[in-house]
């Protein structure tokens, strides 16, 4: 098997779960989290005594909340992944809900060994905050942004959610330049999705609640694209960009199609065999019986597939080419390619291919193209 | 164990679709014995999947029960459990042709419908007692006092003569066979006669060869015997006879009277014809018995696989298919659209969509069907005349002398209160009105001479939905008439689409584009690029349309543990896309190819 160099811990908690989100997150489960801590280190240590694993050179603790965590739970898991080999230069991202951010806190993860802060920002507006069911002020999300910043995080990340019911053009640009005032290395601005089982979904479908037109949206994506150019953010994948030097490196990983563990209800890991076969493993997702499988064996996986070469290739073209520098994973599909590039969805770039402007706003189809 | 021919009996049940005929004949074996209610599948006689699923009967069935009458004597009963859909009224009369009596059922809620009156005058065009039964009194809104006075009004059978029943709860079972040994004469024929044996179905036996289905009406039929199909001249050696209990059971001989099967190692149902008569060929018949009629296709659709790989595996679907259902036709096609398929011939709407609904499941095929058409007759100006099936294949208007359509008379029996309606709706359809008649139980029978092709245009659901579901038709072919047609040609992206062509009346041509190309807006789904759709009329354009191009298909986030849910998101999107032929550029759903169908 390949060696694993990225690891996905997964915190399944929230103080509340958003209408829009369709995560495996559960409303806080207070008295579960110290156990579900102690199984996740199980996980940990049986997968360093079983998988080739390390040194690791991304760490992504991921949500749920993460920062619901004491920090003394963020450095008992630091602790065991260390124990599986962490490169002294590895990128180790926590996700961060503004509520949730302090000096002593931002001290703490420090300490752990995080070194990349993702903070979930949105929206600064108040009337988008409740619509979204966002329990903290745009202030506050400003204020952590600030902490963070302060207090040592050398490279922090905001969340934003363009394409929000009732945020017109205007007020979307106003929360995108309040954001890049705080001078953040990294920003994903997501275009907001109705996932069909989600409350939203539910709004959606009964007519509760209109989404904005398809060109409206697209109206504020292109308008951020622009802005974040001229402010010197390199736009790198269709929803994220970075100053220069501070890409996400464990997603990019990840669209590079290389293995990666995933620990954690429901977390999903990848893992490459070396006659090419891609394997795919998930665990439960409920927190109640991750923590009754992980914490007897270590081991919580509910279900696995393994694709053939050729629909890894394809898979791995479907999410490379989300990369906006372009992709050589699509070279197995010349035919695909010069269809698209025809069709002006993608152009040639450099040996491999790249989406177009309007390849962006089709990636799916893209996409789909690449999956025969 | 033989029973005397005084104490045989041969009836048929006859209804309205959805009257309760298979219901009936169910507990009509549970009663007699014939099927244990612990066997009891519910729906025994309908075999196919396909038939359990609908609640239809497509093919006809036959089943000998015994039953011990209050009389004393022990009775052999068989019966035959015949299709009830207007498309399969030739099995209907020759299953009724192989009987001597009828139980028709009537809704005791919903009463004498269209099919219910066709099928009474065919029964008695075959001197059929009947036996009226009133079925369904159980339910809350029925009026069985109404319906029988119906019966007597507009059938004429007398009102004491009516059974009432209920089938699902099992009333009245005893008194209809009481009803059957009673007024049902026992057969005629002389078991010593030359034989006449009536095939009432015929039924693809992958071990066996043809299992043909037959009423012996002279004579007897034994195995070892040479018989010969007095039709199409092929003879064959029988290899056994037997009845149905309801499985095959075989048996030593079927003489005059009794129903049953024959196996003589046919290899194709063509080779035993529903109304053929079969005979020995030491000692034939001197003549068949009456009433065959080559069964012919009234509607013609091209069938496509969406798969272009798939054309062998499609070619070899329909053979197989074929050799169950004689009544299917077709013949290869090429379509600069759709490429290489068939052009198949059925005897209805729903008789396609059973064969086109077969083959894609017992074959896993994946099909594309063009609107269904009807046959047209061309005379060209040099004096020939040729049929035409494809609108597309229509001659040059240059050429063109006349162009004759298939007419028929339609019936159609109608609460009073839809009466406007009924004669509106075939008015816009070309319908010359014929007659009209009040009958009891406020229901009038409505009756339109009107050219067949309206009729496969959406007019049945059309008369559904304008008399809220009271409506009923049936229909008959009646011969060809000279009418003002003209080929509506439609492009998408500026290609012709030949399964697109339609003949249409001359008079609303203009109206039908414009209203075809408004419809195929909505079903072609939005593509990369933007697709113009025109209706054109002898190179002359007359509609155009225009479907946007696709604005948006992003998902905004894609990480790693997002990966396999978006693949599979994607591949069900792909999936989804299968039912979309690619034609040019462009990708036309199904639906596209039906439009036609339903334009008003």
């Amino acid at each position: 098997m390949e060696r694993i160099h990225s690891l996905y811990l997964h915190v399944p908690f929230c103080t509340w779960v958003c209408k829009y989100c369709d995560f495996n997150a559960y409303a806080v489960l207070d008295g579960l989290i110290a156990p579900y801590v102690e199984a996740l280190t199980r996980e940990i240590d049986a997968a360093a005594d079983t998988l080739p694993i390390g040194p690791l050179e991304t760490v992504f603790i991921g949500g749920g909340t993460p920062s619901l965590l004491t920090t003394d739970q963020v450095r008992l898991l630091m602790d065991h992944v260390r124990a599986m080999g962490l490169a002294s230069n590895a990128e180790v991202t926590l996700e961060a809900n503004p509520s949730n951010v302090t000096g002593e806190r931002v001290d703490g993860w420090l300490a752990a060994g995080v070194n990349r802060l993702s903070i979930g920002v949105q929206s600064l507006r108040p009337d988008a905050l409740r619509f979204l069911e966002r329990l903290h002020s745009g202030s506050d999300a400003i204020e952590a942004v600030r902490m963070a910043r302060a207090g040592g995080f050398a490279n922090v990340n905001a969340d934003l959610l363009y394409g929000v019911p009732g945020v017109n053009l205007e007020g979307w640009l106003e929360t995108l330049e309040t954001v890049l005032a705080q001078g953040v290395q990294h920003l994903s601005a997501y275009e907001l999705t109705v996932e069909s089982q989600t409350r939203l979904g539910q709004e959606v479908r009964t007519g509760l609640v209109q989404m904005p037109e398809a060109d409206d949206q697209l109206e504020q994506y292109w308008a951020a694209v622009a802005r974040l150019e001229a402010a010197g953010y390199g736009h790198y994948e269709i929803s994220n960009w970075s100053r220069p030097g501070f890409v996400c490196r464990h997603n990019v990983a990840a669209w590079h199609y290389q293995p990666y563990l995933g620990c954690g209800a429901g977390a999903h890991s990848m893992f490459r065999s070396n006659d090419g076969r891609t394997e795919r493993r998930w665990n439960v997702k409920g927190p109640h019986a991750y923590i009754k499988q992980a914490a007897g064996s270590g081991h919580a996986v509910a279900g696995s597939e393994t694709l053939s070469p050729e629909r890894a290739n394809g898979e791995a073209a479907m999410i490379g080419v989300r990369l906006l520098d372009g992709t050589t994973a699509a070279r197995d599909f010349p035919a695909q390619r010069s269809q698209l590039v025809d069709a002006g969805l993608l152009a040639e770039a450099d040996g491999g291919v790249r989406l177009t402007r309007r390849g962006i706003e089709l990636a799916n189809q893209v996409g789909a193209a690449f999956l025969v | 164990m033989s029973t005397p021919t005084r104490l045989t009996r041969a009836i048929s049940v006859i209804a309205h679709v959805d009257h309760g005929k298979t219901t009936l004949s169910d507990r009509l074996l549970e009663f007699t014995g014939t099927v244990a209610p612990r066997d009891m599948v519910e729906q025994v006689l309908d075999q196919l999947d396909l038939e359990r699923e609908r609640g239809i009967t497509i093919k006809a069935q036959a089943v000998r029960m015994l039953y011990k009458a209050d009389d004393g004597n022990t009775y052999q009963i068989n019966l035959i459990d015949t299709p009830g859909h207007v498309d399969f009224s030739y099995e209907v009369s020759r299953a009724l042709a192989a009987c001597d009596g009828a139980i028709l059922v009537v809704d005791a809620s919903q009463g004498i419908e269209a099919q219910t009156l066709a099928n009474v005058h065919q029964a008695l065009d075959h001197h059929l007692k009947i036996i009226p039964v009133v079925n369904k009194i159980d339910l809350p809104q029925a009026n069985p006092e109404l319906v029988r006075e119906e019966i007597e009004k507009v059938i004429g059978l007398p009102a004491e003569s009516v059974i009432f029943a209920s089938a699902r709860q099992g009333i009245g079972t005893k008194e209809i066979l009481e009803a059957v040994v009673r007024e049902v004469p026992p057969p005629t024929g002389d078991s010593n006669a030359p034989l006449q044996a009536l095939i009432f179905d015929a039924k693809f036996d992958a071990y066996r060869g043809v299992v043909t289905y037959i009423r012996v009406l002279e004579g007897t039929l034994r195995p070892g015997m040479r018989i010969q199909m007095m039709q199409t001249g092929k003879a064959f050696e029988v290899d056994e006879v037997g009845i149905f209990r309801p499985e095959r059971t075989p048996v030593e001989d079927l003489s005059a009277g009794e129903v049953g099967y024959l196996i003589a190692n046919i290899r194709n149902v063509r080779d035993s014809r529903v109304g053929d008569t079969v005979t020995d060929e030491a000692r034939p018949a001197s003549a068949p018995l009456p009433g065959y009629r080559h069964v012919t296709p009234m509607v013609f659709a091209g069938l496509f696989p969406t798969d272009t790989e798939q054309y062998q595996q499609l070619k070899e679907a329909l053979e197989k298919l074929q050799l169950n259902d004689a009544a299917l036709v077709y013949e290869p096609e090429t379509s600069a659209a759709l490429g290489f398929g068939f052009r198949c011939g059925f005897l209805g709407l729903l008789h396609m969509e059973i064969v086109q609904e077969r083959l894609e499941r017992e074959f896993n095929l994946t099909l594309l069907g063009t609107a269904p058409t009807v046959e047209y007759r061309v005379k060209l100006r040099n004096g020939q005349e040729v049929p035409v099936d494809n609108p597309d294949k229509l001659p040059d208007p240059a050429e063109i002398e006349a162009i004759s359509e298939p007419m028929v008379i339609a019936t159609i029996v109608v609460p009073s209160t839809y009466v406007g309606n009924m004669m509106e709706l075939s008015q816009e359809r070309r319908g010359q009105f014929l007659n009209m008649e009040y009958e009891p139980g406020d229901r009038v029978v409505i009756t339109y001479r009107m050219p067949l092709a309206e009729i496969i245009h959406d007019y049945y659901d059309q008369l559904k939905s304008r008399s809220k579901g009271y409506a009923s038709l049936d229909y008959e072919l009646v011969g060809f008439e000279e009418a003002n047609l003209v080929k509506l040609d439609v492009l998408v992206a500026g290609s012709p689409i030949d399964a697109l062509s339609m003949i249409v009346d001359r008079s609303k041509a203009q109206q039908q584009g414009r209203r075809l190309a408004e419809k195929l807006k909505t079903l072609i789904p939005r593509q990369l690029f933007e697709v113009p759709i025109q209706a054109a009329i002898g190179g002359k354009i007359v509609a155009r349309e225009t479907v946007p191009a696709m604005r948006k298909d992003v998902t905004a986030k894609c990480y790693g543990g997002d990966v396999t849910r978006k693949r599979k998101l994607l591949e069900k999107q792909k999936e989804g896309k299968k039912r979309l032929k690619r034609v040019g550029n462009v990708e036309i759903p199904q639906e596209a190819f039906m439009a036609v169908l339903s334009l008003d």
